[in-house]
Order: structure tokens, then C-alpha cells, then sequence
């Protein structure tokens, strides 16, 4: 069966709040029941059908075609099923997410992956601020899942990150790892200024040392063969992305902080 | 039933139901990780007196093992889980922890699992660091050589213990040698081990002792100096008799290394001085499992 698809009519003047529309909630509705869903637009709320083109098919895997960056809360909540997105998506992408699979070909806006708890999100592009982090005041960003960034990723990447794993296969924005709290974050390639601000604990996988080099806060810990990178790299070998293809290995250079905190996190750079 | 002139003694085996789990322990080398593994499966014959069994089940090739390093596979029997619990920890803290280069992992999903590397990570001092790959948690505690990884946790299986088969020869020498010759075999076989030395027991015990303290005592039957002095099994040419005691993850598993070892026993035959092949056989008073010899051996 082929999928359900939403394609968007016209680009929107207004946000657009998508929430409803993942597998777990669509689950066992008929296609006159799906456009008759009313979406929160702006300040005001429309049908799904006056949006969107519809197209019936499997609920469990849906596609978004023609999306713009205004459609927000995509994916939020779903516990299994696919969701496959053809354009840039707005912000909090895959919010909240427990299982199932996101794909996004463009880029997606701020606070992908914000709280989420388990699943994947794949970014065939670049991702905007806060990516795997956790909502304004809140404490705990993603605690479990993976996120998958074939490009760059904005500011604040892992902000209070507790679990789970951020794989950037371009460059990472300023501020990565702020206030993480545990989890790993690999960047294939070059970080912003302020690498692992306020970082408690956690892992930043770097290939190469970057740009800016290691911030003061950051000790040299000396190099090491750290036996869980091979395991690490091996589960990265069934992922559909560059990570896959990355040689294994197990030599580091290991840095310790953030010092002005608890200092337990580690920057772990290839050597 | 005579195989090449060894006669198999219609009578069976008792065994009893355990609790087990397999561990893998990887290190620099091969020469390493089997030190490790050796010093992990010490003082592991009979739970009798060592609290648990354990054997090393066979070597891993780096292809074979989660940090792809040489390693070994062991595996260790308890007659409780939470004997079992207590027995890994204290050995996994003392012998693997300590063991340079070493890394310890689980080789067995069971439906419950155990405590591993769970309570080791507090000798971390607070630097321990947690990582969950693939749905596992792992610790790396920081040690002087580096970092110990452990697994977390580890499956705990029903299993059997207490399988086992009497050599019955001529002499003491004939008797080693066709054991050795089964323990050759039987080694070849998964998901068992034979904990004794060498695989190898020559103090086989019966149930109860005339001493009130003693809940196992010689098997005087088997001995053949009190062949005039107590009610014998032996006959008057075997001289020496030696048995080979197996624990399994399943019944099946014991089945089949029994019938390689009594058939790599009886290989050598009578030619050999081998003259039977018997059981440890209690009167059911040890255990629900029962290997008839003659029905593993048809």
C-alpha cells in the first residue's frame, strides 16, 4: 500500500501546527475523517483538506510533499510508523518523539528533536538552532533516539542533551553541547565558538580538532585507546549516513570539562 | 550395551536444575583475555563448597567478540540467581576489573537479566561514564591502564548441572588418559562446561556422610582400595575410576557432550583397559534431570 501523502497546496502566511498528523493519531481514520482535522494556523485553525492535498494510502508511513519552514510540530509525540518529508520543516520537529522514523530532505528550523525519547530523525540537510534540546525552562532535551544532520546544525546543539546520540555530518554551530548532561554528540566536522559551554557530563566525538581549537575550560586528559568507540562505530555501521562509512577507531585525545561546572564531560578528538 | 568392548552400566546420571549465564571477556591479546578468563572460573569446581560452577566454554576469535579483541567465553552455573548475582560480581570485581586490558560483556539474552558491570562502576569514584549503544548500557570505569568497559548487564538462563559419566579402568594411567581423551571432545561442544580440573574429577561424592556435619562424602563404592570393605561396584580388574561432571545451558546440550565423551572413551575400548562406563546415580535424591547412559549412547 502506498503511502498517505500531504502535499501542501500553497505556501502558508501562517505558522502551521502539524501535530496531528503522525501515524499514531491518523491510525485507523479514513481519508474523509483525515481532511476534515482542523489545524491550528496562525491564530486561527483550518481543515486539513484546505491545506493540503490529499492522497490516500497507509497511515503508518506518511509523506509531506511541496513542505515549507512554517509547518511546525511535525511528527511530535509519534511512537512508531515513518514520516517522510519532501522541503525544509519548521520548528519542533519530532518533539516529544518515543519511536519511528522521521526523514526530512531540507532543512529544518529551530528545536529539532526538542525532548524526544526515542526513534530517528534524519536531516538530509541542515538543521537549525537547539537541535536535541529541551523547551525554554525546561531542564532535560532529548533522553533517548538518534538524530541524523547531513549538513550543518545551528547554535546550541545538545542544549541540556541528557541521553541518546546527535550525529552531524557537516559542521556544528556555536554553543554545541551547552549544559549537556549526557549523551553524545559527534560532529564530522568543524564546531562553533564555545564548544561544550556549561557541559556536566557527556561525550563530543570530534574527527578533526576544531577551527577554534579547545576552550580554556576544556583540560587535557592526554591520549588514549578508549575501548567503546569500536562499539560505538559498529552501531553506527547500519545507519544511512556518512557515519556509516567512517573508519573506526579508537585513538583520542581526551579534554575534560566544562571546568567552570562539574567538569565530567569529554571532548574526544581523533588523533 | 558393550561399545568396542567397554560396557555401558544401564543406569543414569542425576542432575539438577541451575541458574547460568555466558560472559565474554576480551583483552590486548589472546594470552591476556585467557588469563583473565582463568582467573574468573578459579576456585569454581562444585558449588558444594565454591558457591558456583564455572568453566571457560572456548576462545573467541576478534570477529567473534563486541570490541572486536581476542577473547574468551565462560560460562558460570549457580543453583539461585541470586547466588549467581553475588558469585559474578565478586569474581568480575576481583579477577576481570583487575585483569590489565581487560573488558567484560555479556554473552547470553535470557528472559531476566543480572547485574554485570551494574555495581563495578562505583569503583569508578563518581568518573565513571555511562554509554548506551544499540540499546545496551555500558560503563567505562577509569583504572590505571586506561579505561575497564563493562556491560552492564547480563541474561540468566535455566540450566542443568551435575551431568556426569564414571570411567571405570584398569589403572589410574588408562583412566586419565580416556578422560582426557572425552574432555578433547567434549570441549568441542557449546553451552557446557565441565568445571572440574582439567575437566576432570577423581573424588566423586555420594549424598551424606557418617559425619553429621558433611552433606557429601566419598563415592566408597566407586573406590576401588575398599573393594573388600564396603558394598562395591567395582569389579575385581578395575583398579581406578575417574568421572567427568558436565553443567549445561539446556539438557540437550549435556546429552550431547555425554555421548561424545563416552564415545570418544569407548574409541580407545577395552584394547585400552577401559572396562565400564557408569553414572553418578543417587536414588533421585539429587535432582529432576535423569541421562540414561544406554539411551544416549543408542
Amino acid at each position: 500500500m502506498s503511502s498517505l501523502r500531504f502535499s501542501l497546496k500553497a505556501a502558508p502566511k501562517q505558522r502551521i501546527d502539524c501535530s496531528p498528523l503522525t501515524p499514531d493519531n491518523l491510525a485507523d481514520k479514513s481519508l474523509t475523517e483525515i481532511a476534515a482535522i482542523e489545524l491550528v494556523v496562525g491564530n486561527t485553525t483550518a481543515r486539513v483538506d484546505a491545506l493540503f492535498e490529499l492522497t490516500d494510502g497507509d497511515s503508518n508511513t506518511i509523506v509531506f510533499a511541496n513542505s515549507d519552514s512554517k509547518l511546525d510540530f511535525i511528527g511530535r509525540n509519534m511512537t512508531q510508523g515513518s514520516i517522510s518529508v519532501q522541503g525544509d520543516v519548521g520548528a519542533y520537529l519530532g518533539i516529544f518523539m518515543e519511536g519511528g522514523e522521521i526523514t526530512v530532505n531540507g532543512d529544518t528550523g529551530i528545536y529539532t528533536g526538542c525532548e524526544m525519547k526515542g526513534g530517528q530523525i534524519k536531516v538530509n540537510g541542515n538543521a537549525g538552532d537547539f537541535v536535541g534540546g529541551a523547551r525554554p525552562g525546561r531542564r532535560n532535551g532529548m533522553t533517548g533516539g538518534m538524530v541524523i544532520v547531513t549538513g550543518n546544525t545551528g547554535a546550541r546543539t545538545g542544549d541540556h542533551m541528557r541521553r541518546g546520540f546527535i550525529l552531524i555530518e557537516g559542521d556544528a554551530g556555536d554553543y554545541c553541547a551547552s549544559r549537556m548532561i549526557s549523551g553524545t554528540i559527534a560532529v564530522l566536522g568543524d564546531c562553533g565558538a564555545h564548544l561544550g559551554y556549561g557541559m556536566k557530563r557527556g561525550t563530543i566525538l570530534l574527527t578533526q580538532m576544531p577551527s577554534r581549537g579547545i576552550t580554556a575550560n576544556f583540560n587535557d586528559c592526554g591520549s588514549h585507546t578508549l575501548a567503546f568507540l569500536p562499539l560505538m562505530f559498529a552501531s553506527f555501521k547500519k545507519l544511512d549516513s556518512q557515519f556509516a562509512n567512517v573508519e573506526a577507531f579508537s585513538r583520542v585525545q581526551r579534554y575534560a570539562g566544562d571546568l567552570a561546572g562539574i567538569g565530567m564531560g569529554e571532548i574526544l578528538v581523533k588523533i | 550395551m558393550i561399545i568396542n568392548g567397554v560396557t555401558i552400566d544401564e543406569t543414569f546420571a542425576e542432575a539438577f536444575p541451575m541458574k547460568g549465564t555466558r560472559l565474554i571477556i576480551t583483552a590486548h591479546n589472546a594470552k591476556w583475555a585467557m588469563i583473565s578468563a582463568q582467573a574468573f572460573t578459579g576456585f569454581a569446581t562444585s558449588v558444594i563448597a565454591c558457591g558456583c560452577e564455572a568453566g571457560i566454554e572456548r576462545e573467541l576469535d576478534p570477529n567473534e567478540t563486541p570490541d572486536g579483541r581476542h577473547g574468551v567465553a565462560i560460562l558460570i552455573f549457580a543453583m539461585g540467581g541470586k547466588g549467581l548475582a553475588k558469585q559474578v560480581e565478586t569474581r568480575a570485581g576481583q579477577c576481570v576489573l583487575t585483569s590489565p586490558t581487560s573488558a567484560l560483556f555479556s554473552g547470553l539474552d535470557g528472559e531476566k537479566d543480572m547485574a554485570l558491570g551494574q555495581n563495578l562502576r562505583f569503583f569508578g569514584d563518581g568518573f565513571q561514564i555511562s554509554k548506551v549503544i544499540d540499546g545496551k548500557r555500558y560503563w567505562r570505569i577509569p583504572v590505571m591502564d586506561g579505561e575497564f568497559l563493562t556491560e552492564e548487564k547480563t541474561g540468566v538462563a535455566a540450566a542443568v548441572g551435575g551431568g556426569n559419566f564414571l570411567v571405570l579402568a584398569e589403572s589410574q594411567g588408562q583412566a586419565l588418559a580416556a578422560c582426557e581423551a572425552a574432555i578433547e571432545q567434549m570441549r568441542k561442544i557449546p553451552n557446557v562446561i565441565m568445571p572440574f580440573p582439567g575437566g576432570v574429577v577423581r573424588s566423586g561424592s555420594k549424598v551424606g556422610s557418617k559425619y553429621k556435619a558433611l552433606n557429601a562424602s566419598t563415592n566408597d563404592a566407586f573406590c576401588p582400595t575398599l573393594k573388600g570393605q564396603t558394598k562395591s561396584e567395582l569389579s575385581p580388574e578395575v583398579e581406578s575410576v575417574m568421572e567427568i561432571v558436565i553443567d549445561g545451558l539446556t539438557k540437550e546440550d549435556i546429552d550431547t557432550a555425554m555421548k561424545v565423551g563416552i564415545q570418544a572413551v569407548c574409541d580407545l575400548g577395552a584394547a585400552q583397559g577401559i572396562r565400564r562406563i557408569s553414572a553418578g546415580n543417587y536414588g533421585g535424591k539429587l535432582g529432576p534431570f535423569h541421562f540414561h547412559l544406554q539411551e544416549i549412547m543408542a
